[in-house]
This record gives C-alpha cells, sequence and structure tokens, in this order.
C-alpha cells in the first residue's frame, strides 16, 4: 500500500473569512458567508447573491510588490498555502522538494475577462502584458512555488467543482508511492466576474435568495470563492520532526460518469464513494460522517441522497451528511479543498457542521443532513465528496489518526 | 506636449518597480534598476498606452537606459 499519509497543515480563504479560525468558527456556529454581492461592475446582472471573501484587500495579506502579478485566484491560494505551511510547522528546507498541486475550476478569470473587456468592449487594441502569466490557469501553481521556494512537482489540476479532491488525490498518491516526503494541495477559484457570474446563471442554477442544501424549497447553488490547502505528509516523515498531526488521509476514489455534461449519476457517484472505501480499507459501517457536495441543486441533492443510500444500504440512516456549502458557498475547484479543511476538523475535535437554512426535506432527500446545529461526538471516518459537472467525481476519506 | 515624456517613463518605471521617482534619473541603467525583461514589457505597454505608440521588438531589445526609453519615444512622436 505504500506510506501512511496525514495531514498535517490546514489553509483556508472563504466567505467565513481569512484564515482556519473564522472557517471554524463558522463551522461550529452554523454562520454563512452568503451575502449580496460586493463591487461587481456587470450591467444588467441577475445574480444578487454570493459567497465572496468578505471586504478582501489582498495587501493585507501579501506583500503589494508582489500584486501586480497575482489574480485573485492566486491571491487566495497564496495566502492559503502560506497558512497550511505555518500551521504544519515545516521549516522551508523541509518543505524545499515538496509537492504543490493546486487545483482550480476557472483559473485566473478576473485578468482574462479585463483583458477581453478592454478589446472586445473598450475597443482597445494593446492588453497588458501580464495578461497570460496572470491568467493562466496554473499561475496559482507557479506563484505559490516561486514564493514559497516549492521545487518539487508543481502543477494545476482541472476538473471543474472536483478539482481540489482530483488534486489532493494527486498528492497523495505522489506520498504513498514514496515521490516525495510533503505535498502541498487543495484549490482555488475567484470566479465573481461578470462573463462567469451571467455564464452560470444562464444555466439556471443559481439561487436566487439562499443555499439551502437538501431541503424541500432549495433554490439552487450560491457561488463561492476561496481556496482550501492542506499539508499532506507521510506519517514517517512527520513523526520523525515530531509534527501536531490531524488526521490520517486514509484514501480516495476517483472515476468518471461517461454520461452527461451537466447531470449527474447515481452510479458514477456511488461507484466512486464504493472506490474511496476500498482505497481506504474501509467498510460501510466505519464511516459517521459525509461532508457531501450538496450544491443545493434540484439534481445534485436527489442524485447524491440515492447514491449515498446505495453504497451505505442499511447503514446510510445512522450517517450524519451535511453540507458546508449552505455556509461557504460553492467555491468551485476550491470547494474539495475547504470541505476537506471541515472534514478534517470534524474528525480531529469531533464534530459535525451542519447544513444551514434547512427547512424540511425535499424529496428523495431523506438522510440525516445534520439540519442547522452543529453536533458534537467523535467522528472516527469521514468522507467528503465531490461531483462535478462533466460527471468528474472525487471522494476524500479522513481517519482519526492514531 | 500635453504629457513629459520623461515624466511618464519615470512615473512608469517607478509603479513597476515599487520605487521613489526621485531615485530614477535618466541616465538610470534599466538593469541597476532591477528591471526585468517581464518589467520591461510592463512599463513599455505603459508607455505605448500613454503616447498612443509602437515599441517595436527590435528597439525595445535596445534599450539601456531611462533615457534611451524617453528618446525612442521622443523620435516616434516626432515622426508621426
Amino acid at each position: 500500500m505504500g506510506e501512511r499519509i496525514v495531514i498535517t497543515g490546514l489553509g483556508s480563504v472563504s466567505a467565513l473569512g481569512v484564515g482556519i479560525a473564522p472557517f471554524r468558527s463558522a463551522l461550529l456556529a452554523g454562520t454563512a458567508g452568503i451575502r449580496n454581492l460586493e463591487k461587481i461592475d456587470c450591467s444588467g446582472l441577475r445574480v444578487v447573491i454570493g459567497a465572496q471573501v468578505p471586504h478582501f484587500k489582498a495587501a493585507d495579506f501579501l506583500d503589494e510588490a508582489l500584486l501586480p502579478y497575482l489574480d485573485r485566484f492566486s491571491q487566495f491560494a497564496l495566502i492559503a498555502t502560506k497558512e497550511a505551511l505555518t500551521d504544519s510547522g515545516l521549516t522551508a528546507g523541509q518543505y524545499e522538494n515538496a509537492a504543490a498541486i493546486i487545483g482550480t475550476g476557472c483559473g485566473g478569470k478576473e485578468t482574462d475577462e479585463t483583458t477581453y473587456s478592454q478589446l472586445y468592449r473598450d475597443g482597445r487594441s494593446r492588453v497588458h502584458p501580464l495578461t497570460i502569466p496572470k491568467g493562466m490557469p496554473s499561475a496559482a501553481a507557479s506563484q505559490v512555488s516561486l514564493q514559497m521556494k516549492i521545487k518539487g512537482p508543481v502543477f494545476s489540476v482541472t476538473s471543474a467543482c472536483s478539482s481540489s479532491g482530483h488534486a489532493i488525490a494527486q498528492a497523495a498518491l505522489m506520498i504513498r508511492h514514496g515521490l516525495v516526503d510533503v505535498a502541498i494541495a487543495g484549490g482555488t477559484d475567484a470566479p465573481f466576474t461578470c462573463g462567469l457570474l451571467k455564464s452560470w446563471d444562464m444555466l439556471r442554477v443559481l439561487s436566487k435568495d439562499t443555499c439551502r442544501p437538501f431541503s424541500k424549497d432549495r433554490s439552487g447553488m450560491v457561488l463561492g470563492e476561496g481556496a482550501g490547502i492542506l499539508v499532506l505528509e507521510s506519517e514517517r516523515h512527520a513523526k520523525a520532526r515530531g509534527a501536531d498531526i490531524y488526521a490520517e488521509f486514509a484514501g480516495f476514489g476517483m472515476s468518471s460518469d461517461a454520461g452527461h455534461i451537466t447531470d449527474p449519476s447515481v452510479d458514477g457517484a456511488a461507484r466512486t464513494i464504493g472506490l474511496c472505501l476500498q482505497d481506504a480499507q474501509l467498510s460501510p459501517a466505519d464511516v459517521q460522517y459525509i461532508n457531501a457536495h450538496g450544491t443545493a441543486t434540484q439534481a445534485n441533492d436527489v442524485t447524491e441522497t440515492a447514491a449515498i443510500i446505495k453504497v451505505f444500504k442499511e447503514n446510510a440512516a445512522s450517517l450524519a451528511v451535511s453540507s458546508t456549502k449552505s455556509m461557504h458557498g460553492h467555491a468551485l475547484g476550491a470547494a474539495g479543498g475547504l470541505e476537506l479543511v471541515a472534514t478534517v476538523l470534524s474528525v480531529k475535535e469531533g464534530f459535525i457542521p451542519p447544513t444551514v437554512n434547512f427547512t424540511e426535506a425535499g424529496d428523495g432527500c431523506d438522510l440525516d443532513y445534520v439540519p442547522n446545529e452543529v453536533r458534537f461526538g467523535p467522528i472516527d471516518v469521514a468522507l467528503s465528496n465531490s461531483f462535478a459537472f462533466g460527471g468528474l467525481n472525487a471522494v476524500l476519506a479522513v481517519r482519526t489518526f492514531q | 506636449m500635453s504629457l513629459d515624456i520623461e515624466t511618464v517613463v519615470i512615473s512608469a518605471i517607478a509603479t513597476q518597480k515599487q520605487l521613489d521617482t526621485a531615485s530614477i534619473k535618466r541616465e538610470s541603467c534599466l538593469q541597476d534598476l532591477g528591471v526585468s525583461s517581464l518589467d520591461a514589457i510592463t512599463i513599455v505597454y505603459e508607455v505605448e498606452e500613454a503616447f498612443d505608440v509602437e515599441i517595436s521588438n527590435a528597439e525595445l531589445e535596445k534599450l539601456e537606459t531611462v533615457g534611451d526609453i524617453v528618446d525612442g519615444i521622443g523620435s516616434l512622436l516626432a515622426g508621426k
């Protein structure tokens, strides 16, 4: 099976604030970061709410000289990576040869859209020379490498809303097979641009009021932004340096529906959860909590519920399943990273973050969704689901470290 | 002329390199100011925008000092 993997550092930027502390507090209190949109220059925009990082000023967290080179999605990735590395206690020398695998669904869209707007709307003929280095989808990964002096395998992974999940699985594979001892992995996205908001709106999946996963009156997803980054490490390496260990990274499942470009599939989701359990050598009865993909769209919530029931059968009734997207929104390529951070905190500290805004269970939604109130109690094993557009699935498992 | 070329060039360099404008002279060597090739194309972009001129790649490669940029823009404008 190769090296056992542990998680030793966490970093997050989200609608719940910058840093793990506000993220954790909000999960415990059941506070949502969904608000009216701030600062969007976009005429005729029908989307009025989102889960934006509140009053975000990059200069409060990053060297001002760097900012001209950093798209918003790179800023988030860098802030979360710095936090995760500091949290891990690793020295610069200990992470110099680490991997850094950063998922993103969108890339540097703020940069790209600014350029396209100047070209196509304003009729300008010349665009900013940093458009490519700032906007390229791998820019966030490159900036993490550049600024933190990380020289191992570094690249981006993109699979829409499963980008983080696939990035983390990739990192785990590298550690498991002895390629690296340390990997920084997760995802980042900054989708609050005019073009993306309008494009999402046209898919008719965005809520006009709030995010109510699994509820009867759910009205769609609420876009979010941010970054969720974790430090994964071989148990051997972590123990040798006396690291504080949050949890064991127990395994992952990956699969593709090969079905439909937007519709989710019960079989695909169930197969991925099953593959994850198999990889982590777990049986359904071992799992107490699932951090659901839980987007609050009509299609996802019923499909995901059916997939969980298909895998867990009689154990499904005693499972706690919550969607923290009800608090931090759907941060797309960052979602799986933020949600794995939530899942790790859950296992480490023994609490289940609630599904907030829950009213009444929707048709076909008949699991325990931990409505509105945090629940305390030991969690030995938890899963984090990501089921992306295009049928790309990733499920991750964490276990109490013993 | 509405815009003083030297002021625009120095201001573009100062912004890009986070330097005090007073520390940048006409004779200053771009390399000494820490101007990388990526900085140079960004500075030239700002100047091109300000004066609506086009600096060719060949001309860009010849630039060594602040004065080179100022004079280059000056002759481009004179030829307009």
